[in-house]
């Protein structure tokens, strides 16, 4: 699968002073299945708005958007529901978990309908980035960076060729960030998806191999 | 999918589709009872009808202070019975003759006291007669008159007037045994007597009938009396059940013996009470798929960022209104389970308490009270899971 932006920029950037060269300025940018992209940018440059847009949960853009060649204003409803089941995962820069559901049952609702991994896997999973512990608890009450982690493992329950991951360790330590990037690199390797990760610094530690501006 | 419908289902407008369930299941039990019953008592009506035979109904005019004065008369014009010849209901039509020329009747016979009275003779063709008798006719020759009384007459006698002036009871047999002399006066004075007998006792018209041909050939003999409009009409009408009948008799002021025509208004007033009953029971009905469609809107539109969610993770609309269209479908065949059980309790208790009364009611459920209660459902259902359908679609992308 390829993803590919058309001097595609989100509406509310338009008025906004830009600095001539990145994403927002260019002709068309492409990124390929396999490959990890970084995009670091400061806040309210649009990184949530170009993950959503490619998602197709907003479509306040002027350009145009393709996937596999087809501009995504073509795509119904189904075909977005089957796109979010099997290509694309998104791990949401506001986790968009349900509070009153268990850190488990979260992560089962999307494996019920796409039956990646067996529970198992899930709390393999689970410990090795630190939350086994807190499975049975409610997500409302874990801490954010807790939460996190939670909406990672359940973002990888899905065959995927892209994952989108938004800001998705803002709340961890470096430590733990380490960890979970090495789970989503090893998941992304399995597939052979591609990863497209924003940020607000620019993560030394992570070997991607683009690194893109806004 | 647990988690899916632990999200969707835990709302608080639960409690609005307790109302709905329950004045779903109220309009469902009434208007089954009502469509039950109203079945019931249509089949009891017409197997009577058919018992029966056709029913003769003897229509007259009511009597007002104007006949009494003189002022129009009593009678029906031939314009008049057209017009009931004309009604749906009316099988046969015919109209009395009456004598045109002065009777009296008197006892011939030393046994009995003697007794002596003026009279008067009604006829209508035999086929409107509820006595079959060998003596029923006219035989110029043989000049005896047969004669048919009201039962109602003997009984007047035997248990009124005979028990309170110490005479003997007389049975109907001994009373055909008796010869009376009938004296028929023509226009110059001039008379004729003739036997009369008896010979059958009439449930069915109350008047003193002879044969329709002796009384045209009398007529033609001695009558000189102005000729009238007849003032009595037989009416054969095959459904005495019919509404009609009694609407035209109202509405024209005739009058008849109203017993005869109870069922007809039965019906009427059934069917005024059934037509009531199935209007209240539509509204609640109404009402209540009105409650059930807004109840899942609200459920629906509280949940709408939940919805927006479960899109975003990939979830499709149609996924998404599962549970709603599940828990719809729970409350809806409870409905109809329970409905059908009230209903079946209550024909139960009531051709239990029919029984008692003689009336033979059904103490199953009639076929129709399925297919209604299935009707009805389906469509609720099916315009609840379009409303539930259009709506999560309008949240998800």
């Amino acid at each position: 699968m390829t993803i590919r932006l058309e001097k595609m920029i989100p509406l509310p950037l338009l008025e906004q002073q830009r600095n001539g060269s990145g994403i927002w300025e260019a002709d068309a940018v492409l990124f390929e299945k396999g490959k990890s992209y970084l995009i670091e940018a400061p806040s309210g440059k649009g990184k949530t708005s170009l993950l959503s847009i490619i998602y197709g949960i907003r479509k306040d853009y002027r350009g145009a958007v393709f996937l596999n060649d087809r501009n995504i204003l073509e795509l119904t409803g189904k075909a977005w529901s089957e796109i979010r089941k099997a290509k694309l995962s998104f791990i949401f820069q506001g986790l968009e978990l349900f509070d009153e559901l268990t850190a488990y049952d979260n992560i089962h609702l999307k494996n019920s309908i796409t039956r990646e991994k067996s529970s198992t896997e899930i709390r393999t999973m689970a410990e090795r980035i630190g939350i086994a512990e807190f499975l049975s608890k409610p997500a409302g009450i874990l801490s954010f960076g807790q939460q996190q982690r939670v909406a990672i493992i359940r973002a990888l329950c899905q065959p995927f060729e892209f994952l989108l991951a938004d800001e998705c360790f803002s709340h961890m330590d470096a430590g733990n960030s380490h960890i979970a990037l090495d789970l989503i690199r090893e998941e992304c390797n399995k597939r052979g998806a591609g990863i497209i990760l924003t940020s607000l610094n620019a993560m030394k530690e992570a070997a991607m191999e683009e690194r893109m501006e806004l | 999918m647990n988690q899916l419908y632990a999200i969707l289902w835990k709302d608080h407008s639960r409690a609005h589709l307790l109302w709905a369930f329950l004045g779903t299941l109220a309009g469902f039990v009434l208007l089954l009872s009502g469509i039950q019953f109203y079945t019931d008592i249509r089949s009891v009506l017409s197997e009577n009808r058919d018992l029966l035979d056709p029913e003769y109904i003897v229509l007259n005019k009511q009597v007002n202070i104007g006949q009494t004065l003189g002022l129009h008369g009593a009678g029906f014009t031939p314009e008049e019975i057209e017009e009931i010849r004309q009604q749906p209901f009316a099988e046969q039509v015919s109209s009395f003759i009456s004598n045109e020329f002065p009777i009296r009747g008197y006892t011939d016979n030393d046994r009995i006291p003697d007794f002596y009275t003026e009279l008067f003779f009604e006829a209508i063709p035999d086929q409107y007669i509820d006595i079959k008798s060998e003596d029923w006719k006219w035989d110029p020759e043989e000049k005896t008159i047969p004669i048919i009384i009201p039962q109602d007459f003997l009984n007047l006698y035997n248990f009124g007037f005979a028990q309170s002036q110490g005479l003997p009871q007389v049975p109907k047999g001994v009373l055909s045994m008796v010869n009376f002399r009938i004296r028929l006066t023509g226009r110059s004075g001039k008379y004729d007597d003739y036997p009369g007998r008896i010979v059958g006792f009439s449930n069915r018209i109350h008047s003193i009938l002879v044969p329709y041909e002796f009384l045209s050939w009398a007529n033609e003999t001695y009558g000189y009396f102005e000729k009238t409009d007849p003032s009595r009409i037989i009416l054969v009408s095959k459904d005495p059940t019919d509404p009609s009948i009694i609407r035209f008799i109202d509405d024209k002021g005739y009058d008849t013996i109203r017993e005869k025509l109870k069922s007809s208004r039965m019906n009427i007033i059934l069917k005024f009470i059934i037509s009531f009953l199935v209007v209240v029971a539509s509204l609640i009905i109404g009402l209540a798929f009105l409650v059930f469609l807004l109840s899942l809107q609200l459920m629906i539109s509280r949940s709408s960022q939940k919805i927006v969610r479960l899109n975003k993770l990939g979830f499709h609309f149609r996924e998404i209104s599962r549970p709603y269209i599940l828990l719809l479908l729970i409350l809806l065949v409870a409905v109809t389970g329970l409905s059908l059980l009230v209903t079946g309790i209550i024909t139960t208790q009531l051709s239990r308490a029919a029984g008692e009364w003689n009336l033979a009611i059904s103490s199953s459920l009639h076929g129709i009270i399925y297919g209604t209660a299935l009707v009805l459902i389906t469509l609720i259902f099916v315009f609840n899971v379009l409303a539930v359908l259009v709506s999560t679609k309008k949240l998800c992308k």
